[in-house]
């Protein structure tokens, strides 16, 4: 289960932070609980709308794909802090993230009221028709005389209040689930909010470069002094020049893709002109929204939209599409589209490998002295093969073993089935959700249909495929 | 003539709450003298090490210092007092006191018809806390709904009834202001509280 933390203070030295950090990290087991800072979310004012700056944004992302919240709240002058209050009002003006969202109050204070009538007003403001939070009943928490609670490692002394905390948290997780649970399966059309024009911003966004001009690329590298050429760039398990990515990337046998988490087409490996690509691009359309790279004709934009929620939601890792096989044992075109994910999991945009794999098959044929024959009873078409997650509940088998078409690359790493479904359909399978008791929940209404025989891969053009969910079965050409 | 200070409780230029106030001002003209004191513009408030103040701040405070009372004027956001009054508050309480045992009426304004009724409820807990020890003048809610088709051309309140309201509630503000300068112990003891919690915040 992912949480996020928000602190009331923007103090340096805040005891609502230390009791936040110290909640999350002793509990780390109970859930993800990631600390947000507000430090940087300007005062609100209608008349200067900032609900696009950065510091909101940001919030609203990160809100948006946690399960629930936690909100520490000092006291000043009986009440929540006007920090606290003015990003509540942001995140209740022109966007509602907080709508829905589980929250759970805590405070903490310098003395033995410790923050009571800050976390009743607080309670009340999320409860408002803006923010229209659910807010956890009962439940308080209230950490009063918070200068002794600390040891020198900033744990907290007391070992009832330890446990308490603890009951409380397995408490909010169960709550979490609860809602979830309330809330059913994903709305259908889900996958229409997904904006193409990229038009708001992730925490890696360039701004101030326009995503449709030409020179996107040189712009966006002076507005960020990006590194070039012979400069070092350290990587997680390598030093590379720019130079060396550069050529390691072409030298990759597949044409990839970049892009982000804001649907925003920021790098492909330019090693040829676009004439000789199977998924044409230019270096002119990088900084593009997806919108302006795939033209909208048919139902492309719809499409797009579907694959990219149905990764940024966890419902798959990988979706692949085939080009059509006009003649067969020539090549073998794919589209892989594979979400990426940062260290926490969350979803920072897609890679899109376009790879021939027909070299691959023949050598390994060549290698192994095998060859291939037509199986009589096979009704497969093989020109689109996708893959779902097992811990939908709902799909019981792993594309059918008998149809070689339709390997999925992620099905190495997909769990296996397991006897429970996970609660968590919709976030990316996380090993702690497995702790949480699994409810009763329904499983969703699968959007994804991964059909048992992967028999019905329908035409390729888009036109006559019924579209109103994704149903991987029908392949689309989603390249220009 | 009394002096008042008149807060707006936001800082959006087209507010309903500025309109009110400045109703108020004309509308007691031959009275008092009410001068409007605008609050937004301060950075979010944060306890600053070495206890400095934004620039602004000590000149709301000399005005409410020389002022025999305070009217505010609240919106209300997300059922509670705007950030940016809160935030107000929040400098005007940090080491300076000029709010403490000073006599304040609240009013409120809204687009809709309930009128803020839950932000001056939080405002009065809020002027009530110790580090403000403002003296708040009781049963005395005064609230215009629909706000927006409450003025008229001239900045008029229209409806007679809130007319009436206002001139009952601002005459019992005048006698209330001279009754709290009887209250001697009360106003002892508020300064004693506050310089308690400011030693505390000191030796932090």
């Amino acid at each position: 289960m992912k949480l996020v933390g928000i602190v009331g203070s923007i103090a340096e030295d805040s005891y609502n932070r230390k009791l936040m950090m110290y909640i999350a990290n002793r509990f780390n087991n109970l859930a993800d609980i990631e600390v947000l800072s507000i430090k940087d979310v300007p005062m609100f004012s209608e008349d200067d709308d900032q609900t696009n700056s950065m510091a909101v944004q940001y919030l609203k992302h990160r809100i948006e794909a946690a399960d629930g919240v936690i909100m520490a709240t000092p006291e000043h002058n009986h009440t929540t802090t006007a920090a606290l209050k003015s990003t509540i009002e942001w995140l209740s003006y022109k966007i509602h993230p907080l709508q829905d969202k589980p929250v759970l109050v805590i405070g903490a204070s310098y003395f033995t009221q410790g923050s009571s009538r800050a976390q009743l007003d607080l309670r009340e403001i999320l409860e408002a028709p803006g923010v229209n939070a659910l807010v956890m009943p009962g439940n308080e928490f209230l950490l009063g005389n918070v200068r002794d609670a600390f040891d020198e490692n900033d744990n907290l002394k007391d070992g009832g209040t330890v446990k308490r905390l603890g009951d409380l948290l397995a408490q909010f997780t169960k709550w979490v689930t609860v809602l979830k649970a309330l809330k059913g399966p994903e709305a259908p059309d889900a996958w229409k909010s997904e904006d193409l024009t990229a038009s708001g911003k992730t925490d890696t966004t360039i701004e101030g470069v326009e995503m449709e001009d030409p020179k996107w690329v040189d712009k966006a590298a002076e507005k960020t002094q990006a590194a070039s050429g012979k400069d070092y760039v350290k990587l997680d398990s390598g030093v590379l020049t720019v130079d060396q990515i550069n050529w390691f990337l072409k030298s990759i046998p597949a044409e990839l893709t970049f892009v982000d988490d804001n649907n925003q087409f920021i790098y492909y490996n330019h090693k040829n002109p676009d004439t000789k690509m199977w998924a044409k691009r230019r270096p002119d359309q990088t900084g593009n929204p997806m919108s302006a790279v795939h033209p909208d004709v048919r139902n492309v934009h719809d499409h797009v939209k579907q694959v990219i929620h149905n990764l940024r939601t966890g419902k798959m890792d990988l979706f692949q599409l085939a080009e059509p096989v006009d003649k067969k044992n020539v090549k073998w075109v794919v589209n892989n589209y594979q979400a990426m994910h940062d260290e926490d999991g969350n979803f920072r945009g897609v890679n899109e490998i376009v790879l021939d794999f027909w070299p691959i098959v023949k050598k390994y044929l060549e290698m192994t002295g095998q060859k291939l024959v037509d199986d009589p009873n096979n009704k497969v078409d093989a020109n689109a093969s996708a893959s779902v997650k097992d811990d939908q509940g709902s799909a019981p088998a792993a594309p059918a073993a008998d149809t070689g078409a339709s390997a999925s690359v992620s099905e190495d790493s997909a769990p296996a089935p397991e006897p429970a479904p996970s609660v968590d359909t919709g976030a990316s399978a996380s090993t702690k959700d497995e702790e949480t008791p699994a409810p009763a929940t329904p499983s969703p209404a699968p959007v994804v249909n991964t059909p048992t025989d992967t028999g019905a891969s329908a035409s390729v053009d888009a036109d006559d495929a019924p579209m109103p969910e994704v149903d991987t079965n029908a392949s689309v050409s989603v390249n220009d | 003539m009394k002096k008042y200070i008149a807060i707006p409780g936001t800082n959006r230029a087209g507010s309903t709450n500025r309109r009110l106030l400045q109703f108020i001002k004309h509308h007691f003209a031959d009275k008092a003298e009410i001068e409007l004191m605008e609050i937004g513009g301060l950075p979010v408030f944060y306890k600053t090490p070495d206890h400095s103040l934004p620039a602004g701040v000590d000149e709301m405070v000399a005005k409410i210092d020389a002022a025999d009372g305070v009217i505010i004027s609240t919106p209300e956001y997300d059922h509670g007092v705007p950030a940016v009054l809160m935030n107000a508050l929040s400098w005007l309480s940090y080491g300076v006191h000029p709010f403490a045992d000073k006599p304040v009426m609240i009013t409120g304004a809204s687009y809709g018809m309930l009128g803020t009724s839950r932000a001056q409820a939080m405002l009065r807990q809020m002027l009530d806390s110790p580090e403000l020890s403002a003296r708040i003048m009781p049963s005395s809610e005064y609230m215009v709904g629909h706000s927006l088709q409450a003025f008229d051309d001239e900045g008029n309140l229209k409806e007679e009834n809130l007319v009436d309201r206002l001139d009952g509630l601002f005459a019992d503000f005048e006698t209330f202001v001279d009754v709290n300068k009887n209250l001697v112990y009360n106003r002892e003891h508020a300064m004693n509280d506050i310089r308690k919690l400011d030693m505390k915040n000191e030796n932090k």
